[in-house]
């Protein structure tokens, strides 16, 4: 493995911050070519994550030109004017340090971890990365083959592991969550070196990035250094294409079954919510967390547990920029038959539309989501991922210290709301995944 | 199962992450600028690193509390959470013929008490939104600092009150089992069971292999004694980690485990299990398998805190460590693409430690494997390394130690250590000083010491008839070790294959042995019934024959079908929870048409076949011919005939399994009884096809039934 590069599906990146008493401090500013710079200084290990988030994911791309945006995630390992290629992580193994980068349908984050007497390689390898990478045909031949080889190891060979491309073509017909982030293998093979290098001058332009530094740092020496790196890197000269597509209402119930080389059937129930920050978004995290988190909720025990009808069922939130989507799903025990599993759902979903929860029930919610909360950011690299994605989505890293507040003011009566108008049977896709044919037992 | 479906979920929904294969090896060429401006050639410059930013470990506090028990305190209030872990001091145990007790213990201990359900702990617990789990060797709890007291009152509960039940002691033999069953086909769980065999021997605790065997020998008494015994808190560390002052940690140790009550525990100790004293190959046969398991593996003397411990890891690193830099994966991967990843390891344990290097790869390359493996291993005792390999090493391990420490837990771990293993209490603030201080002429030393390819195990796992003899080279005394799939040495049937038995003589005993080729010729119709139990459903397999070649098949209970097949020889139609297919061509109509045989073997002296004794081999306890057949359209199976009854006992194959990798199927055939003069099995065991192991029972044959046309028909 060398390096792990990820399709990241944001679950929402809510859960990162640390209750109000261990407030995370933080300096923010813009370089006049357009660049936010975010730093966070924790002294208390030697060590500093310098991170950049890029506002691009797959919505940005031509729906003839997808994939794009993660095929770039790899492109930008291969070296720059100053870098030659392969040099990325050998710089960050000699120094001591890790890196990693993925990519989402709303944007692209690149990071190394490094001791901190390394933060001036840190800002070299990723300005590097923002102002010269190269962009050329070597590297894009390789970065294609690999690329390939990654959508048959995670996707094509991966049981289920259409799931996710199955369920947003169905959900969205118009708006580009239509197509899956790493893209169609044709449109990467159709683009020559040109369309790639428009796609790095349009989009990877410090106007749109975010450059969120997390650790062992002197703010004044990190600030010096970030203009000597940053500062001259011109700005971008265009608009930034970002999507405007509004997606018409469902109408009906979409059903379909998906044969797949599984074992055990499974069922999928996807609905669309409210994009992630808005008030429906937290009643309907709380809604999911209320279905299936933990040995007492109310998948798990039901189904589970009481009627042994599948092996595991869950529902959670896939918070997203324009649209968020709500994805309930089952493995249905061997020799029940799907629709049994399914009906045990919809059960428990037509519970939670007529019977507002117990009061026990949401303290124990309440108490979850603040253990998840305080939990999340324990380290640096977190730290600085999530002061990004607070900037780049709502343009308030503050919510650092204050997102639970938005938990904890959704009322029992908004979590019975939001499963009456999200979790709408007409408006909803199910898929059933079967397995294909297999002769033998 | 479950466990299987989490992980995919993981990868499914949560993160894909991707891991994609390196970059070929391309040569650098000129590359002109993107349109961006190059602004100034100083940044062609490389920064260098600041000044190094001392490592504040930290502080941690040992006390004693009067009943015993060792408390380790770690104060950090970066966050309002709070960790308890208590765990046992003493060495692992012997287990004897019930290998597992341990583990079967310290679960059932967390499933009850006096007061409380397992389902009122989960309820507790997630009211909470804490997380708490017990094992073997103690017990983990965690939760913000607020609710750390109803937490507390659970821990004290669960270690004073425990319960035991009795069904979820079967709960937990249950699930074991099936886990054992699931493992029974996993390559690396083969490896693992016979490297601790060899290593370390079965009278040691880590020599000691779980099966199902040593499950149904442990009782509930068992486990409740194992916990009276162990778990007592003069045996035991309460390490509390988290947002809490020494004080009030104190406080809540008393509190809650004060009234723990001390007493004796009995002492543990066990002999340092000796290396060999020559290469010795330790084969497993994994039929059909098209990937070999290789570890090269013998036990060391690396207690923690021993004088060479940091030497020797770098000396491993530079053999099999780093992200991609070890030398294992330069040679075995980039260079000769023989697999996907191989690396090494030196443990290092109290009792005893290990040295493994291991990789999977392509059956064809077994041997050539082993010969780099030990090509490694003896360069880096002959060879200085360079200053550069060192550095990077070096560096390398620095960073990873100094990242560590961002979580509480490790100094935490550290305090423990120091306490456990008497070091010095700066053991760990001097540890970058120690790496630092590793030179060139150390690493050699050490490899010397610790690397020795001339007194290794050689264990493979993979396809006898394949890799079995080529490994001959490497084994000390010339004599390959064969061992089952739980690490028993197994008297392999040395007898040669007399000179007058070939592939046609063994068919044709079996054709004799079912009653003769006239008999089996009579017979026109054929009606089958089965019956098995796939995850607790009962399901029936309904099969009619009528020749030429129609087939029926049924699978599936009162309440649904699974799968349905139908073949009037012409047309196959095919129907379950999968949908339906049908056809006169295509997959469907192959994979029916070969079910509508009767008897395979009647067709094996046709134009096509090729049979070929590869040798004698047991098949639970009864020594078999192992012949492969080879099909006219290139299939192959490996079927094993009894010499003593003439009668087929398994048969293996590969198929394509989900995800497109090839899935090795064996059956077992067993429990032969006549049915008007023909033996048919009535039991049938398949592993390999699900997760779990199937077994079929014969409930009833009829010989030439009248079978209507009709029921062929699709």
């Amino acid at each position: 493995m060398k390096f792990i590069f990820g399709l990241i599906f944001t679950l929402s990146m809510s859960f990162t911050a640390i209750g109000q008493l261990n407030n995370i401090d933080f300096v923010e500013y813009d370089l006049d070519n357009g660049l936010h710079v975010i730093l966070h200084n924790d002294a208390s290990t030697p060590i500093v994550a310098v991170s950049v988030m890029y506002h691009v994911g797959s919505k940005n791309e031509k729906p003839d030109k997808t994939g794009f945006a993660h095929f770039f995630e790899h492109l930008l390992f291969e070296g720059t004017e100053n870098i030659k290629r392969g040099e990325y992580d050998t710089y960050v193994e000699e120094a001591g340090g890790t890196l990693n980068a993925n990519t989402s349908n709303d944007r692209t984050y690149y990071y190394e971890v490094l001791p901190s007497n390394q933060l001036e390689l840190g800002l070299w390898l990723e300005s590097e990365r923002m102002l010269h990478a190269k962009v050329e045909n070597v590297g894009i031949e390789t970065q294609r083959e690999v690329v390939k080889e990654e959508r048959r190891l995670r996707v094509d060979n991966q049981p289920y592991g259409t799931i996710l491309q199955e369920t947003m073509v169905r959900l969205f017909k118009k708006h580009p969550y239509n197509w899956p982030v790493i893209g169609s293998m044709d449109h990467l093979d159709a683009a020559v070196e040109n369309d790639y290098k428009q796609f790095y001058n349009d989009f990877y332009v410090p106007n749109n990035a975010v450059l969120s530094i997390a650790g062992d740092i002197d703010i004044d020496d990190a600030r010096n250094w970030i203009k000597k790196y940053f500062g001259s890197i011109p700005k971008g000269e265009g608009v930034v294409y970002r999507p405007n597509v509004v997606e018409p209402d469902m109408t009906a119930e979409i059903r379909d079954t998906i044969y797949d080389n599984i074992q055990l059937p499974a069922i999928i129930q996807a609905y669309r919510i409210p994009g992630q920050g808005s008030d429906e978004f937290y009643a309907c995290e709380m809604l999911s967390t209320l279905l299936s988190r933990g040995g007492s909720s109310r998948f798990q025990k039901s189904i589970v547990e009481e009627q042994q009808k599948a092996l595991q069922v869950g529902s959670f939130p896939l918070g997203l920029e324009d649209y968020s989507v709500s994805l309930a799903f089952a493995f249905c025990n061997m020799g029940i038959d799907p629709s049994e599993v399914e009906a045990a759902m919809d059960h428990e979903v037509n519970r939670v539309k007529t019977e507002l929860i117990t009061d026990d029930e949401f303290q124990k919610l309440k108490n979850q989501m603040e253990n998840d909360f305080v939990s999340s950011n324990s380290r640096v690299a977190g730290i600085a991922e999530s002061l990004a994605n607070y900037h780049m989505y709502f343009g308030d890293a503050n919510l650092i210290n204050t997102e639970l507040d938005k938990y904890l003011a959704v009322t029992k009566e908004d979590i019975m709301k939001a499963a009456k108008k999200y979790l709408d049977p007409n408006k909803r896709v199910v898929l059933y995944y079967l397995p294909k044919q297999n002769a033998q037992p | 199962m479950k466990i299987r479906n989490i992980l995919m979920l993981a990868s499914v929904f949560a993160l894909i992450q991707c891991s994609p294969k390196t970059t070929g090896k391309m040569a650098d060429k000129a590359t002109e600028a993107t349109n961006k401006v190059v602004d100034n050639t100083w940044r062609s410059q490389t920064p260098s690193a600041g000044p190094a930013r001392q490592i504040n470990m930290g502080d941690f506090n040992v006390e004693e509390l009067p009943n015993g028990l060792t408390l380790i305190v770690v104060e950090n209030h970066k966050l309002p959470r709070v960790s308890y872990s208590l765990s046992l001091k003493n060495d692992q145990i012997n287990e004897g013929d019930q290998a597992g007790l341990v583990s079967f213990a310290g679960d059932l201990m967390g499933r009850g008490t006096k007061s409380m359900s397992k389902a009122e702990i989960d309820a507790a617990m997630d009211y909470l939104g804490a997380s708490f789990s017990t094992f073997g060797s103690g017990m983990f709890g965690s939760s913000l600092t607020k609710h750390q007291g109803k937490l507390l009152e659970v821990m004290s509960d669960v270690l004073m009150n425990p319960l035991f039940p009795k069904e979820e002691f079967d709960k937990i033999l249950k699930q074991n089992l099936s886990g054992i069953e699931q493992s029974k086909s996993d390559p690396n769980s083969m490896a693992g069971n016979v490297s601790a065999a060899v290593n370390f021997g079965k009278n040691h605790p880590y020599g000691e292999i779980n099966t199902s065997e040593t499950y149904n020998n442990i009782t509930l008494t068992d486990c409740k004694k194992y916990v009276k015994d162990y778990f007592k808190p003069n045996n035991a560390y309460l390490t509390i980690v988290g947002d809490i002052t020494l004080e009030e940690a104190k406080a809540n140790a008393s509190k809650y485990f004060g009234a723990w009550e001390k007493g004796s525990v009995p002492t543990v100790s066990h002999e340092m299990p000796e290396g060999p004293t020559e290469p010795r190959v330790c084969f497993t046969n994994k039929d059909g398998a098209v990937q070999s398991v290789i570890r090269i593996t013998y036990p060391v003397d690396n207690k923690p805190g021993n004088k060479d411990i940091v030497k020797t890891s770098v000396m491993n690193n530079i053999l099999g460590g780093g992200i991609f830099s070890g030398r294992l994966m330069q040679n075995l991967r980039e260079d000769k693409a023989y697999t996907y990843g191989a690396r090494s390891n030196v443990s290092s344990d109290n009792l005893v430690s290990t040295f493994n290097a291991s990789a999977s790869v392509r059956t064809e390359v077994t041997d050539s494997s082993i010969v780099q493996f030990l090509y490694e291993m003896e360069r880096l005792t002959r060879e200085p390394v360079d200053a550069k390999d060192l550095q990077l090493v070096k560096n390398s391990m620095g960073g990873s130690f100094a990242r560590s420490l961002e979580s509480p837990q490790t100094l935490a771990r550290f305090a423990r250590n120091i306490h456990r293993y008497k070091l010095t209490t700066d053991y760990y603030e001097t540890y970058l000083k120690r790496l630092d201080a590793v030179t060139i002429a150390d690493v050699q030393n050490a490899a010397l010491k610790y690397i020795k390819p001339n007194k290794a195990n050689i264990v493979v796992v993979g396809s006898k008839d394949d890799v079995a003899e080529k490994l001959l080279k490497f084994d000390g005394d010339g004599v390959i070790e064969y061992f089952d799939n739980f690490g028993n040495k197994m008297e392999l049937n040395a007898s040669v294959i007399p000179a007058d038995i070939n592939g046609a003589v063994v068919v044709n005993d079996y054709i004799s042995a079912l009653g003769g080729i006239a008999k089996l010729e009579s017979l026109k119709t054929l009606e089958m019934h089965m019956s098995m139990s796939v995850m607790g459903q009962s399901m029936k397999v309904d099969q009619f024959y009528k020749k030429p070649s129609s087939y029926y098949l049924k699978i599936g209970n009162a309440q649904m079908t699974m799968q349905e097949i139908k073949f009037d020889g012409t047309t196959a139609s095919m129907s379950g929870m999968g949908g339906s297919e049908s056809g006169t061509e295509g997959p469907v109509y192959d994979q029916a048409k070969s079910q509508s045989n009767m008897f395979d073997q009647l067709g094996y002296s046709s134009p096509g076949y090729a049979l070929d004794v590869k040798s004698i081999e047991d098949v639970n306890g009864e020594s078999c011919y192992k012949v492969l057949v080879t099909k006219p359209d290139g299939d192959k199976v490996t079927e094993f005939y009894s010499i003593k009854s003439s009668l087929l006992m398994k048969t293996v194959e590969n198929q394509e399994g989900p995800g497109g990798q090839s899935v090795s199927i064996s059956t077992e055939y067993s429990d032969y009884k006549e049915v008007d003069g023909i033996p048919f099995p009535h039991k049938v065991k398949t592993l390999g096809a699900m997760p779990m192991p199937i077994e079929m029972t014969l409930d009833g044959v009829k010989l030439n039934p009248i079978i209507e046309d009709s029921l062929f028909k699709g």
